[in-house]
């Protein structure tokens, strides 16, 4: 039973994990150009399949040169998704939400909605909507460390380590670069910050890359973990969400914490309950909770 | 102007009447989906258009009282619209429920919160088994259809069905623009406006707010209702919360302020799909739905950018302009 609970806890914090990156695009994103994001979740979907064809399309993988390793194919796979999530988020940015400046916080919601419906049965269109796909594995999936007498899986260990590394990463980047400060400057007032010189366009353009790039992390790294296809990665942005909000749309690190929390919330009741999706109701629950108890401090209601 | 809509207005009530009795029994099928749909519409235009309350569940309305009236068939062997008149209430409680959070709540998180309601039903309520009772387990429910005196109603026999919620759309579209100059449209329209101001005048924002989602999730729950009559069967794919949010797409694209945008947005969700597969067809080339949904995000993207009260609003705004400006003009000549 003890063993049993510890490996609950292993999935929990690798869940975790998994929704900590998610929701710190969300979180990043929100903080500078005042968008929700409901399409993060998508975003991250459409770059993680971008490093499955690679790896997986027959046009792509022979291209592999017969010398490279398989692993190393992966990584290189991963390198062009990232770099797709950059474009992506960039194009995003340029082509829509440069042209939404001023208007109500709930508009801009509803083109990330629009935005969703377009990635999600645009992927199923290129990619397919029913079929099962195979992970993209960054590391070995058979590799892992016994940590106190449980298997923990070198992908898991991932997972953690970088929502753990990238919220710290990015909440020193935001608080000690020159231009993390430019980011807060233009999320307190971006007027007052145009006028201090600092580049309005180009900040929302580079907060935009970094959220994308953020969601695609997050997709890749979790693939091996769920249902890997075009839908369940889409719909990742519910639990995000209840992880952004727990942070309060601002904190990084508290994000990060809440993310944790709702992994292991998510997990424990499995052990009871055989049900795939019942982490939605608990992502509901504590978004509600969340909400009714810290509705002042999330609602600061940033009128960008 | 006003005139010119009305009789446009007639005219296509009588094409709606008319028309699909000519139709072979897939189209048929189609308009009445295009009605169901064109409910669910509505019942964002009252919500988001008229109150301000945004709501990405709408399709989880919708499937509750489908499941509803599902269950009391089968179950209880009730009559049909005995069974959907149940149905309907049922959503209307379940959307007072939903509209409890609305209270604290405004603007994008509580479309976080209804976007979550949808999920859970969607993927947890609606397919799990723990809740067959409701659902109708993995395969759903079967509904054999019902005689309205001696006239069948089944998924063969769409065309009564088909009058029936052609009827309930107008009477519910009519109530409504009745309502947007009403007492209660005024006070509705106010919370939209500023929930501070409606407060001050003395609003009472618990009451109006619940009653609106009630209402709404009633109206949904309408088309949801006889949804069953018309498809023979209920299962959760097609209240799932991609639907929701094509509701609330087509709903904006069209102009959410507006009643004649239902029919708009109804009538392209109903007939787009049999459109494209009858296209692809003639064309001997495959267009997948996944298309629809694709120029449905576009075009809300683009609408959103360069039309922000929707086809329907903006495109009579600009109309307006035109006779107004047609007399002016003759002015500055003379």
């Amino acid at each position: 039973m003890l063993i049993q609970l510890e490996a609950y806890t292993v999935i929990g914090l690798t869940v975790g994990g998994a929704l900590a990156l998610a929701a710190l695009g969300i979180v990043l994103v929100y903080r500078v150009t005042g968008v929700l994001n409901f399409a993060n979740g998508a975003m991250g979907m459409f770059s993680t399949f971008v490093a499955w064809t690679v790896i997986y399309d027959p046009g792509w993988s022979r291209l592999r040169p017969a010398f490279l390793p398989e692993q190393v194919w992966v990584w290189f796979a991963v390198l062009i998704a990232l770099v797709f999530s950059v474009g992506l988020g960039l194009a995003l940015e340029l082509g829509v939400f440069r042209w939404l400046v001023g208007r109500s916080q709930l508009i801009k919601a509803v083109v990330t909605i629009g935005i969703l419906l377009l990635l999600q049965s645009g992927a199923s269109l290129i990619w397919g909507n029913t079929q099962y796909h195979l992970p993209v594995n960054v590391v070995d999936p058979q590799r892992s460390v016994m940590v106190a007498r449980v298997p923990v899986g070198w992908n898991q260990l991932l997972v953690m380590a970088t929502a753990i590394g990238l919220s710290l990463g990015l909440a020193a980047f935001l608080q000690w670069s020159r231009f993390g400060v430019a980011m807060r400057a233009v999320s307190d007032d971006p007027i007052a910050a145009g006028l201090w010189g600092i580049p309005v366009r180009w900040v929302g353009s580079v907060s935009w890359m970094l959220g994308s790039l953020v969601a695609a992390i997050a997709g890749i790294l979790i693939s091996p973990f769920i249902n890997f296809d075009t839908i369940s990665l889409t719909l990742l942005v519910l639990d995000a969400l209840a992880a952004a909000l727990i942070g309060g749309l601002v904190s990084l690190p508290l994000t990060v914490l809440g993310g944790f929390a709702l992994g292991l919330l998510e997990t424990y009741p499995r052990i009871w309950i055989q049900s795939q999706d019942f982490p939605k109701l608990i992502a509901l629950l504590v978004i509600l909770a969340v909400l009714i108890f810290r509705a002042r401090r999330v609602l600061l209601e940033k009128q960008a | 102007m006003n005139r010119v809509i009305r009789a446009a207005g007639f005219l296509l009530l009588a094409l709606a009447i008319t028309v699909p009795a000519r139709l072979d029994l897939e189209l048929q099928f189609d308009a009445a989906l295009a009605v169901i749909y064109g409910l669910a519409i509505l019942s964002l235009v009252l919500l988001t258009g008229y109150v301000g309350q945004i709501s990405l569940c709408q399709a989880t309305f919708m499937g509750i009282s489908a499941f509803g009236t599902g269950m009391l068939v089968n179950t209880f062997h009730l009559n049909y619209f005995v069974a959907a008149a149940a149905g309907v209430l049922m959503s209307f409680l379940v959307g007072i429920v939903v509209g409890i959070p609305a209270l604290r709540l405004r603007g994008i998180l509580l479309a976080v919160v209804t976007l979550g309601v949808a999920l859970v039903f969607d993927k947890y309520f609606f397919l799990d088994s723990a809740y067959g009772w409701f659902t109708g387990g993995s395969f759903g429910w079967h509904v054999s259809g019902t005689h309205v005196g001696s006239i069948k109603v089944d998924s063969l026999h769409v065309m009564p069905a088909y009058y029936v919620l052609l009827g309930i759309f107008v009477l519910v579209a009519l109530a409504m623009l009745r309502l947007h100059d009403s007492g209660s449209g005024r006070r509705f329209r106010a919370i939209r406006d500023s929930e501070l101001a409606a407060a001050t005048m003395g609003v009472d924002l618990t009451r109006y707010k619940l009653v609106a989602f009630g209402l709404s999730a009633a109206i949904a729950g309408l088309g949801g209702a006889l949804y069953p009559l018309v498809v023979g069967s209920v299962s959760a794919q097609p209240f799932s919360f991609l639907y929701s949010l094509q509701f609330a797409a087509f709903a904006v694209l069209m102009g959410i302020r507006y009643v004649p945008a239902a029919a708009i947005g109804g009538f392209f969700m109903g007939f787009m799909p049999v459109i494209l597969v009858r296209l692809s067809h003639s064309l001997h080339h495959d267009i997948k739905y996944d298309w629809f949904q694709v120029v449905l995000g576009a075009l809300l993207v683009a609408q959103l950018i360069l039309l922000p009260d929707g086809v329907w609003g903006d495109v009579r705004q600009k109309l307006d302009h035109l006779q107004v400006k047609a007399p002016r003009r003759k002015v500055e000549t003379a």
